[in-house]
């Protein structure tokens, strides 16, 4: 079937067909439509407002605000929480609230355990109905894998989400702290964050004569994305003492081969995406076109840390210790040393 | 083939308004959370009559907060995408025209991009920018695919086609100085997506689709003289440089509220109008209510696989209208031409 219609017949058509379509029959049949439209659009307004647990009766709520500055209704007692990202999973468990995560994505792998839970989704794109199906009392979400979108249709549903937005390392302790306040685990939350901060702090004592080495921190490889200077990453880098050699607004930017020879990086620092990663990570980035050429490749200076680097939990810690190990090696030698001397000493007392 | 009479038009579009009665049920069925049909007529039923007391919280918060408004969306993205597809191919006398081969889109999605970056919380911004956008394209695009005077074919595919990775290109630029919360959400966005409903009430949303699906309307006789040829129509009396200003509004209209509330949702507008012609003929005063309702059954279904194929995951709906899109295209092109 064409478009074009034989003039003729079309002619004849709109002579005698033409005034049946007469205007007022034309706008009946538009407002007819109209008004099926209109109803169904004055229903959709119905729909919106939703109680928030708040306004339940008898369930007392604590009004906090959020560090993206949103401010969350929390239910008193939190029971039952969604988690909607891996880090924040970690968090939980290592505060030892895992009996209250009632679901969190697909991507919760560490600890194993979290693998058992049920699932929501990915983090960019997780189903709100399997959320809601799981009656959370709060939902936490981070900045740095979440959308905008998927909070705040959450939060017109009525659903507590508590937004984490950690830019540095100290702020990742600060946020374990605050949501663990929210679940109710005041000291617990107190507690992680001091020991984690008496492991980094101990770490500073160790290397703070060193000079910062100059790093490249690869994300990805191929396309080459690193990171920017607003990260947590960035900052945990300098907590190892290191320093990203990119500088970049963006927060994960893609650069150039070109730019790495240019910035002579001391380091190449690799993250470990999956087990038995370390001996291959160093391999096929020497097997790179120009990559062995690089004098941080050639001197082998390529470091691999855990999967723990990237995610803003507490596994970022044992990923800064184990950096600055591969990063300052003779510190930690003289150190090592010294300790098992003190140790020495420490048993001769005793004895 | 029957003469076209207003009751025709009448039943033609009660049994379109009946297949998407359907369908709704069907979406409102589907999904990570499981309801029964029994309870969801329950929860209509009791929704309708005003009794919250009498609906379990959950299924209330699941089809009245998340399932309806969606299908609502859906709803008026698909028939916005359609109706103004119909219209490109009218305007622009050119089978292939539509908002995302002309570039209309992307223009649309360039501006509520902009106007996301420079004024996120004011109220209906995003919707007049993506308008702004789109008629900007559309004239840009018919203004380049002139030759000599004349609208041709070629050059004017040919102008939609670079305009549209012009300004994905410049989409993309700007893209980059997002921080990465934003970056992700765009990127939902740009493929089209459904999840996340606007800011906007959609009172004024549905409004001005009936505003400019009607003004389309009021054109359709005087569009059916146009396909026949611009100097017939002007000497049979038709106005044919209002009727185009007209259809050239309201299309990018259309255009610019689909894109500004659901993304780049592509295939609907170029698909459906062709199906509704390969059914129902080429007539536009029932072309346009046929595209309408259409648009609205194709998105309705592609958005309740998106949300169901992979869950609990969700994928962009784009992805679904394409996928499904292509084939049924292909198919009845075939069927056509044999």
């Amino acid at each position: 079937m064409s478009l074009a219609i034989s003039r003729e017949a079309f002619l004849f058509w709109c002579d005698t067909e033409e005034r049946l379509f007469t205007p007022w029959r034309r706008l009946f049949t538009l407002g007819i439509a109209s008004a099926l439209l209109l109803s169904a659009a004055a229903q959709a307004s119905t729909w919106r407002g939703f109680p928030t647990q708040a306004m339940v009766p008898g369930t007392a709520t604590r009004v906090v605000t959020d560090e993206v500055g949103r401010t969350v209704s929390v239910p008193a007692e939190v029971r039952r929480v969604v988690t909607l990202a891996p880090n924040l999973t970690e968090i939980i468990y290592a505060l030892g609230l895992e009996d209250r995560l009632a679901g969190d994505t697909n991507y919760c792998d560490t600890p194993p355990a979290a693998k058992a839970k049920p699932h929501i989704g990915s983090p960019v794109s997780p189903s709100l109905e399997a959320i809601v199906a799981l009656h959370p009392d709060l939902v936490l979400a981070t900045t740095s894998i979440n959308r905008r979108q998927t909070v705040d249709a959450l939060a017109r549903l009525g659903i507590a989400v508590y937004t984490s937005d950690p830019r540095t390392v100290r702020g990742i302790l600060d946020s374990i702290a605050r949501m663990a306040d929210l679940m109710g685990a005041t000291a617990q939350g107190a507690a992680l964050a001091a020991q984690l901060q008496a492991r980094l702090d101990a770490l500073r004592a160790r290397i703070k004569d060193r000079p910062a080495v100059d790093v490249l921190f690869v994300v990805w490889e191929d396309p080459l994305v690193t990171i920017g200077q607003n990260t947590f990453i960035a900052d945990a880098l300098r907590w190892a003492g290191a320093r990203s050699v990119i500088e970049s607004k963006q927060n994960y930017p893609r650069v150039s081969f070109e730019e790495v020879v240019r910035l002579e990086p001391d380091y190449i620092v690799l993250t470990m995406d999956h087990e038995g990663a370390e001996e291959n990570a160093g391999a096929s980035l020497r097997a790179r076109p120009g990559w062995s050429q690089i004098r941080a490749v050639e001197q082998g200076h390529v470091a691999v840390v855990g999967s723990g680097m990237d995610r803003p939990s507490p596994g970022l810690i044992d990923g800064i210790e184990q950096l600055a190990r591969e990063l300052h090696p003779d510190v930690f030698a003289a150190t090592t040393a010294a300790m098992s001397s003190a140790a020495k000493e420490f048993s001769i007392c005793v004895r | 083939m029957r003469p076209l009479t207003p009751k025709r038009v009448f039943w033609i579009c009660s049994v379109l308004v009946g297949v998407l009665f359907v369908m709704v049920v069907v979406s409102l069925r589907m999904g990570a959370y499981p309801i029964s049909v029994r309870d969801i007529v329950m929860t209509l039923f009791n929704g309708a009559l005003g009794r919250r007391d009498r609906i379990p919280s959950d299924f209330w918060l699941v089809v009245f907060g998340l399932r309806l408004p969606r299908i609502a969306l859906g709803i008026l993205v698909g028939a916005a995408l359609a109706t103004s597809g119909a219209g490109f191919q009218a305007l622009l006398r050119n089978p292939l025209a539509d908002p995302y081969v002309l570039g209309v889109a992307s223009g649309a999605a360039l501006g509520a991009m902009l106007s996301l970056m420079f004024a996120p919380q004011v109220p209906g911004a995003i919707q007049a920018a993506a308008f702004v956008g789109a008629a900007a394209t559309t004239g840009a695009v018919y203004f380049l695919g002139r030759r000599g005077g004349q609208l041709d074919s070629a050059t004017l595919l040919l102008a939609g086609i670079i305009s549209a990775s012009f300004l994905s290109a410049a989409i993309m630029f700007l893209g980059t100085t997002l921080s990465g919360r934003d970056q992700r959400g765009m990127a939902f966005w740009i493929m089209g997506d459904l999840s996340s409903p606007p800011s906007l009430n959609l009172h004024w949303l549905y409004l001005v689709l009936i505003v400019a699906v009607g003004s389309i309307y009021t054109t359709s006789s005087d569009l059916n003289l146009i396909l026949t040829g611009e100097q017939e129509a002007r000497h049979l009396g038709v106005n044919v440089s209002r009727v185009k200003l007209v259809v050239y509004i309201a299309a990018s209209l259309l255009t610019g509220l689909a894109v500004s509330v659901a993304g780049a949702i592509g295939y609907v507008g170029l698909i459906v109008p062709h199906v509704m012609r390969m059914i129902f003929g080429t007539d536009y005063r029932l072309l346009i209510p046929a595209s309408a309702i259409g648009g609205a059954i194709a998105i309705v279904f592609a958005d309740t696989l998106a949300r169901t194929v992979v869950a609990p995951t969700e994928l962009p709906v784009g992805a679904m209208t394409a996928l499904a899109g292509a084939p049924v295209f292909i198919y009845l092109m075939r069927r056509s031409v044999r």
